[in-house]
């Protein structure tokens, strides 16, 4: 499979599944980390409740819908408990925001922060997918190794971010809420 | 299992779902192996969506530019295979016994054999190089590769579309590969054989044993059972990554100022760390000797000057000494020997001297 292949599969793959995923990480119904547990609980349950034949059509898509939709109710009940900050909090666009810009900030800066936990390796890898954007094979051809090895450098990468983020999580899932 | 390393469990195979969620169609039973996965265990669910937080974390971070990457070496991968299995690297070594094999390679070199167009001899038998004794000798190839040639060693130059293959027949040289990960470069040398993509590493095949040390760069050393494989890196590339090497059991894994020393049955000694600029010395004209005899630190002097010294008994022989010395200066080294030793200096030629004990 050539890399422009494997991409344009990857954008199809992301378009299906996108908006559900988006809506979930970056809506403004989107969930603090902390909260991810419980929302994960309820996201369980109602996956349990999906036939199995529904579900395995499009996993990823229903996976990320019900997350966004139990993300949307928990972040309701979270506004009423929380009723100072809902009001102009809920109309925002995320992506435009003047007000946001400290919130960014401190998010940028917690990225940062955290990509520089992993080795010089692990930053090259993700630095040439995300801010270059080249697929496995691209980067493996790059630096001289196999797109296996990119994919497990990928892979740890995101055990240790996942670590890293967990308390300070970046700046878009917060917007809903705080 | 406590509820920390299910967790962490649970992360890593997440993390594994989204890379293959990412990099392709899933299959019908992937999927239901998937959806299985998510129904197990809450805690899967959570760490899937943990995992696509980190990645929307990623996908929305600005400052890459910021990021330094200093310090990523080429990863490198080292087969060893046990036996020569097949005799294509010419029929002149046709009839010698089956040897182990070893291959120093890059995990790259198993990327898809897209080709890439490049300069190769005309010959397939190649260039042949050699040094005598005494010469030293820098080559630069057509590919950009560097390569280091230590004194009275011969080695061959079989560059060909697909790879870029050196038969080192004696002796010792340094590497300094230029990265093509579409064309592994392969360093034979008596079964051995080193497969590299951009790094430097030395393979010394002096002695009775074979050395192999890098100086950049990681390398993987592990069993190869067919030469075949070595020549054809596109195919298992094609195959969906890892190559040979990564598949092989009992890999070893040797990075920057690691050292393996290959014995002539292929077993292994354990890698060793070394300062391999101490190691490598050579390739700067510097003889480091680290507690080794007399007659072994003649032996290496010797092959870097026509003024030939030869120790006259075995006492002094076996003598053992440490400095550094630089390699075309062997009257150096006899003034060291006498400054830690009584030793008579027999110049029966320029070109002769002998030192002996004093009764």
């Amino acid at each position: 499979m050539s890399d422009t292949e494997a991409r344009r599969r990857l954008s199809d793959w992301f378009h299906r599944w996108h908006t559900p995923l988006r809506r979930f990480l970056i809506g403004k119904t989107a969930l603090p980390v902390a909260d991810l547990d419980d929302v994960s609980q309820e996201v369980f349950l109602r996956l349990l409740r999906y036939g199995q034949t529904e579900l395995v059509e499009q996993p990823q898509a229903y996976l990320f819908k019900i997350a966004s939709n139990v993300a949307a109710e928990w972040s309701m009940r979270a506004r009423s408990r929380h009723p100072h900050d809902s009001n102009w909090l809920a109309n925002l666009i995320v992506e435009d925001l003047p007000e946001e810009d400290a919130a960014r900030e401190s998010s940028q800066r917690e990225i940062e922060r955290a990509i520089n936990t992993l080795s010089p390796r692990y930053r090259e890898v993700l630095k040439l997918q995300f801010a270059e954007g080249l697929g496995h094979s691209e980067i493996a051809a790059r630096l001289g190794t196999s797109p296996r090895s990119v994919k497990r450098y990928i892979r740890k990468s995101y055990e240790k971010l996942r670590v890293e983020l967990e308390s300070e999580l970046p700046g878009a899932v917060n917007h809903g809420r705080r | 299992m406590d509820a920390g390393e299910r967790r962490a469990r649970a992360c890593a195979e997440a993390a594994e779902w989204w890379l293959q969620l990412q990099a392709r169609e899933m299959s019908h039973s992937e999927r239901e192996q998937f959806v299985k996965w998510l129904r197990e265990s809450a805690v899967h669910v959570a760490e899937m969506l943990r995992i696509a937080h980190v990645h929307n974390a990623l996908a929305q971070f600005e400052r890459w530019a910021r990021i330094s990457t200093a310090g990523s070496a080429a990863e490198t991968v080292v087969e060893f295979p046990q036996e020569r299995a097949t005799p294509s690297e010419g029929s002149e070594r046709g009839g010698r016994p089956p040897r182990r094999m070893v291959v120093v390679g890059a995990i790259a070199a198993s990327m898809l054999g897209i080709g890439a167009l490049t300069l190769f001899l005309p010959s397939s038998n190649g260039r042949t190089l050699e040094t005598e004794r005494g010469e030293r000798r820098e080559v630069t190839l057509s590919d950009g590769s560097m390569l280091q040639l230590d004194p009275q060693t011969k080695l061959r130059v079989k560059f060909a579309e697909q790879t870029r293959r050196i038969v080192l027949e004696r002796g010792r040289a340094l590497f300094r590969v230029e990265k093509d990960p579409h064309r592994p470069f392969i360093v034979e040398t008596d079964g051995t054989t080193v497969r590299a993509v951009g790094t430097a590493f030395a393979v010394d095949n002096y002695q009775q044993n074979i050395i192999v040390t890098v100086a950049e760069g990681r390398v993987l050393v592990a069993p190869l059972p067919r030469l075949a494989a070595l020549s054809e890196p596109a195919q298992s590339a094609s195959q969906g990554g890892g190559n040979a090497a990564s598949r092989a059991p009992g890999a070893i894994a040797l990075s920057a100022n690691q050292q393996l020393t290959l014995g002539r049955k292929g077993a292994l000694e354990a890698v060793r760390k070394v300062d391999s600029q101490r190691e490598l010395a050579w390739t700067k004209g510097r003889l480091v000797l680290d507690n080794v005899t007399v007659a072994a630190a003649i032996a290496a002097l010797n092959r870097y000057n026509r003024v030939q010294l030869r120790v006259a008994d075995e006492v002094l022989a076996a003598r053992r000494v440490s400095g550094v010395f630089d390699t075309s200066d062997p009257e150096s080294f006899v003034a060291f020997v006498q400054t830690v030793v009584a030793v008579r200096v027999l110049r029966a030629t320029d070109h002769d001297i002998t030192i002996a004990s004093v009764d």
